[in-house]
Formats: structure tokens, sequence, C-alpha cells
């Protein structure tokens, strides 16, 4: 099997046209920092290969709940994003909400990148 | 006077007077690696630090485990209805027995039991049964079965560690011969939070977030309103900040927050009109609300020079919240993530090099104690 088949998570910059593939989720949210900090472009989600359906929910609050169901020490903020991107958000977008959100003391942070519902 | 490190100056120690010139910590020890591992020893190795709250093992061998620097304790309830600390390490061949256990989700057992070989400890820390291969020698040639002597129950015990109490608060202290008697770190923070029906609230909520920064930093945080005005505005908005009052003693410090709007005495558990935080030297604070029937503690546990662990816990008569009450712990939450940006912005400045001792105000005195008492403790 070749390695590319085995990587779960993908996303693509549209403006550069690099596609970078990962194991965990939250390596791609690395990855975005990385290329976001070097050329301010955005990344879109392009596979996320889970063993459940990301939810439907449309606001952020609502998806980390549903998502905390398949995870016991906070959602990683990349499975977030991912669920995010199902309705227009990029990675930045996603992680700048989170952001917001924990200001309001609703979610919060049980490890770095990770985040659960107060 | 600030330093900055221009190539010029030199640091000095913190001065014991907050309006001399050196007053602050220099900023190395906020940023070194080999100052987090000093700290393990001289800071969490000398002093008694909170352990957990005895409600959450309310039956003989409930019990729950908390890491100290590199040591792993379990804390646990005997049969007496004593509760006390032993390392998490076997007596046989030093294995950790219990696996992580939080105080939220606290375990149960009869006998405390090592999974490598099954060297099985009473609840008073002696060694009650070992199985068979341990009693005769009959893989070993050169060794009569006769010779094998039995093991001592009290010389083959686990190892405790001296615990002591302030209400139905437990600390431990991990030295041999600790300098300070828990009644003497505490001081008058003892006899005042011993008045208080604390044992009669249940955990309610636990919070447990993953900061960037060093434990001091927000420690220091922790114990100055300065910044409430510009950081914390909707908070502000309830409160009389030039009534407040910051009371400095040995090890410990209480900022006093007056709320603009009187609440209802009943439903307090403390009687004076206002919010009283208390910071216990090193990493412990008590948290008595202004506006809540309950009240919390902060656990500061350092991970590294740069990342600390906060542990937030929440004390309520029930540990059902009621919808204030949940509303009450979100609003807390906020702060705290106001404060989480504060400090790992401090963090970044502090670890960019360019200042070596900082300039506190006249009112950060007890940011000045605890700065003094981290240097005393490096010195001694
Ligand atoms: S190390 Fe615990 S029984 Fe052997
Ligand atoms: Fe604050």
């Amino acid at each position: 099997m070749s390695r590319h088949h085995s990587h779960a998570f993908e996303a693509t910059c549209s403006d550069c046209g690099v596609t970078k593939a990962a194991e965990s989720p939250n390596e791609l949210i690395e990855f975005y920092r990385r290329h976001s900090r070097h050329t301010s472009h955005e990344l879109v989600w392009t596979r996320a290969d889970v063993a459940f359906e990301l939810p439907a929910a449309d606001d952020l609050e609502c998806v980390v709940v549903k998502l905390e169901t398949h995870y016991d020490e906070g959602v990683p903020v990349g499975i977030v994003a991912a669920a995010m991107s199902d309705r227009g958000a990029t990675i930045g977008e996603t992680l700048e909400s989170i952001r917001d959100v924990r200001l309001t003391g609703a979610l919060y942070e049980p490890r770095d990148d990770h985040v659960a519902v107060v | 006077m600030t330093r900055w490190n221009n190539g010029l100056d030199e640091v000095e120690r913190v001065s014991e007077d907050i309006t001399d010139e050196t007053n602050a910590l220099p900023a190395q020890y906020f940023t070194d690696r080999e100052v987090h591992e000093m700290e393990k020893e001289k800071v969490f190795g000398r002093y008694w630090i909170y352990a957990g709250h005895a409600n959450c093992v309310p039956e003989p061998g409930d019990h729950f485990t908390r890491t100290i620097g590199d040591s792993e304790l379990i804390v646990v309830r005997d049969h007496e209805g004593e509760v006390r600390a032993y390392y998490n390490v076997c007596a046989h061949r030093g294995s950790a027995m219990v696996e992580e256990t939080p105080m939220t989700d606290p375990g149960n057992a009869r006998r405390i039991r090592c999974p490598y070989h099954l060297w099985t400890y009473d609840l008073d820390g002696s060694l009650t049964n070992t199985p068979k291969s341990f009693e005769d020698a009959r893989l070993n040639p050169d060794l009569e079965d006769g010779e094998v002597a039995e093991l001592d129950a009290d010389r083959n015990a686990l190892l405790e560690v001296r615990s002591d109490r302030i209400g139905p608060f437990v600390f431990v202290n991990l030295h041999d011969d600790p300098p300070l008697s828990l009644e003497e770190q505490a001081g008058a923070m003892k006899d005042e939070l011993e008045a208080l029906p604390l044992g009669e609230y249940q955990l309610a909520r636990r919070y447990v977030s993953e900061v960037e920064c060093n434990w001091k930093v927000f420690g220091g945080n922790y114990s100055e309103c300065d910044h409430c005005q510009a950081n914390h505005q909707e908070w502000v908005e309830g409160l009389e900040l030039m009534d407040s009052e910051l009371e400095v003693d040995d090890y410990h410090w209480v900022l006093h927050y007056k709320h603009k709007e009187d609440v209802d005495d009943e439903v307090r558990i403390h009687d004076e009109h206002e919010a009283k935080f208390y910071y216990f030297w090193p990493n412990f604070t008590v948290n008595m609300y202004g506006t809540a029937n309950g009240y919390g503690t902060y656990i500061i546990d350092p991970i590294d020079e740069n990342r600390f662990q906060l542990v937030a816990d929440y004390y309520f008569q029930d540990s059902e919240l009621s919808d204030e009450e949940a509303e009450f712990v979100r609003t807390s939450r906020q702060l705290q993530e106001e404060d989480f940006e504060l400090v790992e912005r401090q963090q970044r400045g502090l670890e960019s090099g360019a200042i070596a001792q900082a300039q506190l105000g006249p009112n950060e005195h007890t940011v000045h104690r605890l700065h003094l008492l981290a240097q005393e403790a490096y010195e001694a």
C-alpha cells in the first residue's frame, strides 16, 4: 500500500496548489500555521477519513458538543476544522472562531490544540 | 528600574523592599529549563503542596493520583477513615502501580496491587500479600525453600508521604524533614478557611487547561488586579475596584474585591460582602466568590519552564449545578481565558530575551511577595 493511501487527512492551498496529507488532524493544523505564517494563504480541508460522520450543526459550540462523544480528552482542533470546512469555513476562520468562543468561557482547552465544552 | 538585556546591565536578586529598584525576579527564572528542574526540588520538594479534596474520596479505598514534580502519588482513604498519600511506586522493583486516576473520577480498591508481580498492599501501606513465587525458591537450585525469609509487611511497605489538612483540603510535603509545618506555612489562612463549612460542599466541575507560560507568570497575574480594568471589562463593571484590598502574609496573600451590588448573605459560603481570593505559595488558590454560594480552587501545576496546567475546581452544595451556577462557572471560565491571553503574551515577551529584570508597581506587592518567595526557595 502506498504511503499516500494511509493518510486520513488532507488539506490544500488553492493559492499555491500545495497539498498536505497527514495521519492526524492536528498535523494539518501545524502545517496550516506554518504555511500561513510564511505566505498568509488559507488552507481548505480536502479529506477527513474518520470512523464517524462529521456533525452538520451550524454553530461551533454545537459542533464541538457532537464531536465530544467521540473523544475523551477534548476534540482535536483539526477535527473541528474539518467539520467546519463542510460549511465553508477555512482553517483560519475556524481557529479564529474557536478563540472567540473560548473567550466567552464556553469552550476550554484540556490539552494543547484540543477543545471541550464547558 | 527595568533592566534590559543590553549587554551592560546585570540583574540582581529580588530586593526585600518593593520600593527598591530591583524588585522583580529576573526574567531568566521564568524561561530557563534548568530553573524548572531546580524548582522540582527547591519549591515542589520542600513546601506543602495541595493534593486534593477529602470529599472526593469518601469511602475506604477511594483514591486518586497526583503528580508533583517528578513524583507520582496515590491519595487514598484508609480503613480508619484517614486520608493518606503514598508514592505510586511498588516496594518490589519500583513499578508504578495504579494508572492515572483524576480526583473527578477516583478509583476504588480494597487493596493496592502492583500489576507487575502482584505484590499487594493494605490501605495502610503494609505489604499484605505476595504470590507463591516469592515464598519458595523452587526455580533456584542454589537456594533451599527453607532459606527463604518471609517478607516483612512493614519493612516492605509503600513509602508514605507526609500529609496534613486545612479543612477538607489535603496537602502533602515531599521533604523528609519539612522546613515548615503546614500550620506554619498557612498562617492565618488555616484558621480563616477552617472557620468556613468547606467540607459541606461537593466538587461539581473541573476544568483542566494547558497554558503556554511559566507557572509563576500565571501566579503573578492571579495576584494583582492592575490588569483588570483593561482586560476584564465585563467583570469589573460589577466591582468597586478602588475599594479592593490586597493583604499580604508570609506565604499567602488575599485579594478582596467588593461587589457594587450587594448579594444576599443567605446565599454565600462566607459572610462578607465581597469576593476573597487566596493565593497560597507556591501553587494553590482558594477562590471565595462574592456572587455564588460556592468556592473554587486552582492548582497551578508546572509542566515545564514555559507551560503549566491550570486545574480549576468548582465546589457547590450540590454536585449538580443549577442554571445560575452553571452560568457562574462559565463567567469564571471566561475570566480564565482572558487571563490566558495575557499570560501567554507576557511569556512571549519574557522569552524574547530583551528584558533582564522587570519593574513592579507599588500595588503589585503581592507579586513582589511571590517573586521573593521564589528567590528565597532557590537560595535555601
Ligand atoms: S514491581 Fe511491583 S510486584 Fe514487582
Ligand atoms: Fe485576570
